[in-house]
This record gives structure tokens, sequence and C-alpha cells, in this order.
């Protein structure tokens, strides 16, 4: 994928664009506003990493700007630690997702990728498909090689997030993020408990497993390869 | 001092007030003089018809007899009557005046000459009747008026002034205090307050206003030193305990115990960066500017919203936590916040009330208050120590050993203090029971008042 990065702090920005390459993705890198303002006006990206706090051009103005000239381009903000209104606003501005500074790399990877709209993602599909196990979204029902698996609520809203994200990484706090709305982080394993739950019922009994732990950044739901 | 406002009003209303006095004054003067020359008039005709009645009656010799008699009369008109061939009869006779009204000079018995006012009408025959007034006795009227209103213009300069110098002294000393309670402050000195005289008057209630402003400014500024405190004692410990990690990692062999050893290195800083999170995020709420975001929010859908997040993990555990209460409480609050006081609430109960405890959310409306509640059946927290577990970094000595960092609770209170509810701790025999109070949440869509 391409990416650009809009990120003032040299050191931080190379960092970033160090493991992202890594990846497999190509990166650009704009070390101030305004140059991000083009890039982004200019070029077609994949994601762009926006750093909220830049010299200059503000974060959120840029956002704004490309944003009001019809660039749909998904948008990941990264904050400063502790900005608590932050998020609201930069989601108000065009952001797609936000991350609070200092992250894990594995963490920024699985949003870079979650945000990414290549491959298409299913988001409109009502009938979403992994391999033998099949989720009906408007029957809210979910069959495994056509046997019926009965779910809780939010079991339902774990597994549909996690087939809507098939193929990726997807992390504890974004799990936190879309199935609960906590946008902070509880000391309980509340995210594996609920995972380990699901799991019993989509992957218990099948010599196939379909949701895999990615040590050290989140899970993943994947079909046979 | 003159350059004050307040003396400025005060010359401006004395100014004001010596206007309308010259105003009135002129006004009364005027329609004064009218009511009298039109009362003068009056007079003067009615007596002249009379006396003109008379004269068709009873003849020119009833006349004269007439003026003859009233011209005797102590404070009476003067009177004249001119017959064909020269003065008859009265002071005003032989004087010339002309037919109608005229202002004529009489002398009098002392030599001094009189203006007198007449109306001389002519009679048939010949004769001609004068009856008139001296003018001086309307003018002295006048001037008595006049007189008056000079005293009551002096007055109210005299009083204008006194009163605007001392009105003016007294807002200035006042104005010159607080100027001199601020300069204080600017210079360092904040428990300085400006002087309230208790007189419930808008000066009073603007210095009022004033102090509050500044309790809560030096009330987030303690609230800042602390947090510098808080940060510089506790962070110094994990941040001492991460560098030994650090400075051990040089001296180990292999790469699978230098792994090992980054491992921990990245947990320290986690937990590290978390304290801070917490430090910020508690400051960030004690500093109320959360509250211009409030919106509606149900507790009762948030508490089962946590409680069904956290069932499972104490299941597993061997504990019970469920939701009772009402479908709906709507209150007025930060819908993130609350949700993360709800958790470390939750959180809080399920760590420390141990292996097989059961503990219960609970939210409910009772008239205009809202509550929300949660109840452990732990081994509680000892009565002395109830209002200090909302403080930063403190833990009770048995809970030393489990993890935690002392922040949670102090979190909750914050954010109890940013939504004006109030924190009950209660012994649930067996256990503790924290209960928070939202007060007058009457529609939901009223904010909540300003602590």
């Amino acid at each position: 994928m391409k990416l650009l990065i809009v990120e003032d702090d040299a050191d931080g920005a190379a960092y970033l664009a160090k493991a992202l390459c890594a990846a497999g993705h190509t990166v650009d890198h704009a070390p101030a506003g305004r140059e991000g303002l083009m890039l982004a006006a200019g070029e077609a990206y994949d994601v762009i990493v926006l750093d909220r706090m830049l010299p200059q051009l503000d974060g959120l103005a840029i956002l704004r700007t490309i944003r009001a000239s019809g660039v749909k381009t998904p948008v990941l903000l990264l904050t400063a630690l502790g900005g608590i209104d932050d998020r609201v606003e930069g989601l108000e501005a065009g952001g797609d997702d936000y991350l609070v500074k200092p992250f894990a790399m594995a963490e920024l990877l699985a949003r870079v990728n979650a945000l990414a709209r290549r491959p298409p993602p299913q988001e409109q599909a009502t009938l979403l498909e992994i391999a033998d196990l099949r989720l009906d979204r408007l029957a809210r029902s979910v069959t495994r090689g056509g046997a019926r698996i009965d779910l809780q609520p939010r079991e339902f809203q774990l597994l549909e997030f996690l087939m809507r994200h098939a193929g990726r990484v997807v992390t504890r706090t974004m799990l936190l993020e879309n199935i609960w709305d906590f946008h902070f982080d509880p000391k309980t394993n509340i995210v594996e408990t609920h995972m380990s739950r699901l799991r019993a019922k989509v992957d218990r009994g099948h010599v196939q497993e379909l949701i895999h732990t990615v040590r050290g950044a989140g899970y993943c739901l994947r079909g046979p390869d | 001092m003159f350059r004050s406002t307040s003396a400025r009003f005060a010359t401006l209303y004395t100014a004001a007030f010596a206007f309308s006095v010259l105003l009135l004054g002129a006004i009364t003067l005027w329609t004064t003089h009218n009511a009298l020359a039109h009362q003068f008039d009056r007079r003067v005709r009615a007596e002249s018809q009379a006396l003109v009645q008379e004269y068709r009656t009873e003849g020119i010799e009833d006349v004269l007899q007439a003026v003859r008699e009233r011209e005797r009369t102590k404070g009476a008109l003067f009177y004249g009557l001119d017959g064909p061939r020269g003065s008859l009869a009265g002071r005003l006779s032989g004087l010339g005046a002309a037919s109608g009204w005229s202002t004529i000079r009489m002398k009098e018995a002392d030599g001094d000459v009189e203006r007198v006012r007449v109306l001389a009408t002519p009679l048939p025959t010949g004769y001609r009747l004068i009856v008139g007034d001296a003018v001086k006795r309307n003018e002295a009227i006048e001037a008595t008026v006049l007189e008056g209103f000079c005293w009551a213009f002096i007055g109210v300069v005299v009083l204008g002034i006194f009163g605007g110098y001392r009105f003016s002294r007294d807002v200035h000393r006042r104005f010159a205090n607080m100027t001199a309670a601020a300069d204080a402050i600017i210079q360092g000195d904040f428990n300085r307050r400006i002087p309230v005289l208790g007189s419930g008057d808008d000066l009073d209630r603007l210095a009022g206003v004033f102090n509050r402003t500044l309790d809560r400014i030096s009330s987030l500024m303690d609230s800042l030193r602390q947090v510098s405190n808080d940060i510089a004692h506790d962070l110094r410990t994990p941040l001492t305990r991460l560098r030994q990690r650090l400075e051990a990692t040089r001296n180990m062999g292999t790469p699978a115990e230098q792994e090992a050893a980054i491992e921990g290195a990245l947990r320290d800083v986690d937990a590290i960066l978390d304290t801070f999170s917490a430090l910020l995020r508690i400051a960030q709420v004690e500093s109320g500017a959360r509250r211009a975001a409030f919106r509606t929010v149900d507790l009762a859908a948030l508490s089962r919203t946590v409680v069904d997040a956290f069932a499972p993990s104490a299941e597993d555990a061997g504990q019970a936590l469920r939701f009772e209460g009402d479908d709906a409480v709507a209150i007025t609050g930060d819908r993130e916040l609350l949700t993360q006081m709800l958790v470390n609430l939750v959180e809080n109960a399920l760590r420390h009330a141990g292996p097989r405890a059961r503990v219960v959310v609970q939210a409910s409306r009772t008239g205009d208050d809202a509550a929300v509640s949660v109840t452990d059946d732990g081994p509680g927290v000892p009565e002395a120590e109830r209002t200090r577990i909302f403080d930063r970094f403190y833990r009770l000595e048995r809970s030393r050993s489990t993890p935690g960092d002392g922040l949670g609770l102090a979190l909750v209170g914050a954010i109890a203090r940013l939504h004006g509810a109030t924190i009950e701790l209660t012994d649930a025999q067996p256990g503790l029971r924290v209960a928070l109070r939202f007060p007058n949440v009457t529609d939901g869509s009223t904010p909540a008042k300003s602590v």
C-alpha cells in the first residue's frame, strides 16, 4: 500500500517509515503541514497518517482542508497522550481513526491495514462468509459447516467485526473501542475472556481454526490459505 | 480620585439635578405669574361690572357713594370716577386712563409712585369708571416663589457636591481596596482575597464572584502542584526499576535472556505510561473543561454495558457480577468519563472483594436524583479510611500486593465531582457499597450544576 506520513518529529517519522516499509508498504513523509497538504491533495494514497500537532499548519486544519477539497483517503490521526477531547474533534474534522501516542507499532500497523480500502471491505454485505463460517447480519444468525452457532449479542458483534476485517489483524484496543465503546484501557482482560468464549463456540470441534491470536498485536480471523 | 468613575457619575448627577431644579423653577414661576395675572384681571373686571350694574339700576350718585365707601376699606382695590367735567371721586380719577386695560402711575401719599393696572369703563352720559390694583402685589408673590427656588437650587448643588464627594470617596476606597488585593495576588500572594463588607450590594457580589474565581484558580493550582508532586514521587520508583532492568540487560549473555529483559522493560514503560495518562486524565477532569461537552447519558444502559463486558471475566474467576435497577436513568454528563467511572468501580470491587465475591451494580431514579452504586460482599474498607481511598496513590495496607496504581478511585472521585455527584461509602455488611448520587436531573437535559 502507498502511505503518507505527516509528522514533524524526524526521528519518530523515520522510525514509523521504517516499520511501515518493513511491513511491505511504500511510504512518503512530509515533515510539515504545507508539504503534507500538497502531497495529500496531489497523490493517490491508501492511508494518510497525520500527526495532530504540527508546526505552521495544525493537523486538524490540514484534515479539514483535504476533506473540503474532496479527498476521501482514510486518515489515521496521531494524538498526544492525555488529550481526551482530541478524539471527538479529530473524528468531527473528518478523521477515520485515531491513535494516542505513544503506541505499539503493531497497533499502528493493524489500524493502517484496517483503514485501507483495498481489498474492498465487505461492509455493506448482509452475508459474511469465511471458509465454512457464515454470518447473516439481517437474520443475526451464524452457522459453521451448516451447523447453527448460538452467540450472545456481544459475541455476535465481535465475530461480525472480525469477519469484516477478515485476513487483517484486529487489536485489543480496536475491539474495546468498536464493540464496547471503551476509549481507555481497562485493567481486566475482558477482551481475552470474550474472545476465548467466542473461539470456543466458533472453533471448538473443528480441525481448521479460524480465529488466530497474533502475538503482541491482537487477533485475526482468516480461512485456510 | 476625581478621575474615578464614581466622581464623574456624582458630578453628572449633581449637574442633572441642578438643571432639573432650574427648569422646575422656571415652569412654576411662569405658571404662577399667569395664574396671578388671570386672577387679578378677573377680580378687577368683576368689580367694574358690579359698579356698572349699580349705575344702571341706581344711577351715578350711588356709584359715587360706593366708590368712596370701598376706597376706605383696607386692602381693597383702587377706584376712580371721572365726570364729563373732571374727576369726581377715587384715587384713580383724573389720571387720564384710556378705555380698556392699561398700566398707569399713581402717586402715593408719601410721594412714592405706584404702578397700577387698571380697567377703565366709559359710562353713558360722559362718566368713566376706573378700577385697578397695584402691580407690586403680584410681583411680591412671584418674588417669594423665585426666592424659594433659589434656596432649593443652592441646596441641591451643595447636597449634590457633598453627597457626591462622600459617595465617590466610599466607592473609590472600595475599588482601591479591590485593586490593592488584586495587585497583591498578581505579586504572588494567592491567599489574599478581595474584602467583602457583607452589605450584599453589587460591589460585594462582584467581590464575592472574584473571590470564588480565585478559590477555583488556587484549587486548580493546588491540583497541578499535586500532580507534579505525584509524578515526581510515584513515577520515580518504576523509572528506577526500569533503569536497573535495562542496565542489567547490557551484561546478559544469551539473546533469549535479553529478549525477556526487553519484554519486561516494555511492560515497565507501559505501566509508567498508564500511570502518567491516568494522572493527566484526572487533572483534565478536575479542570472542568469537559463540562462543555455534557450530553444526555443513560446510566442504566452504561451500567448494563459495563456489567456485560466484565461478567465473563468475573465468572471465570469464580465471581458473580450482575445489574439491577431501572430500565433507563437519564442524566446529563460525559458518556466516556461515566463509563470509565463505572469500569473503575467494578474493577475495583472485583479486584478487592476476593475470589467468590458477588458484585451488584444498581442504577435508579428517586425523585429528582439519579443514583448508581456498586456493592460487593468482600472485606470492605475500615470506616477511618473510607474518605482517603479517593486520594491519588492511596492504597489500603492489605491491598499493597494486589495489582493497581492507586489512581482508579481518584479518577472516580474527580469524575463524580465534575458531575456534581456525591459519593457515599457504606458498609454493605459484609462488603463495601459505593453509591454516587447525581442531584437534580429533572429531565436529563438541564446541565449539571457547577461544583
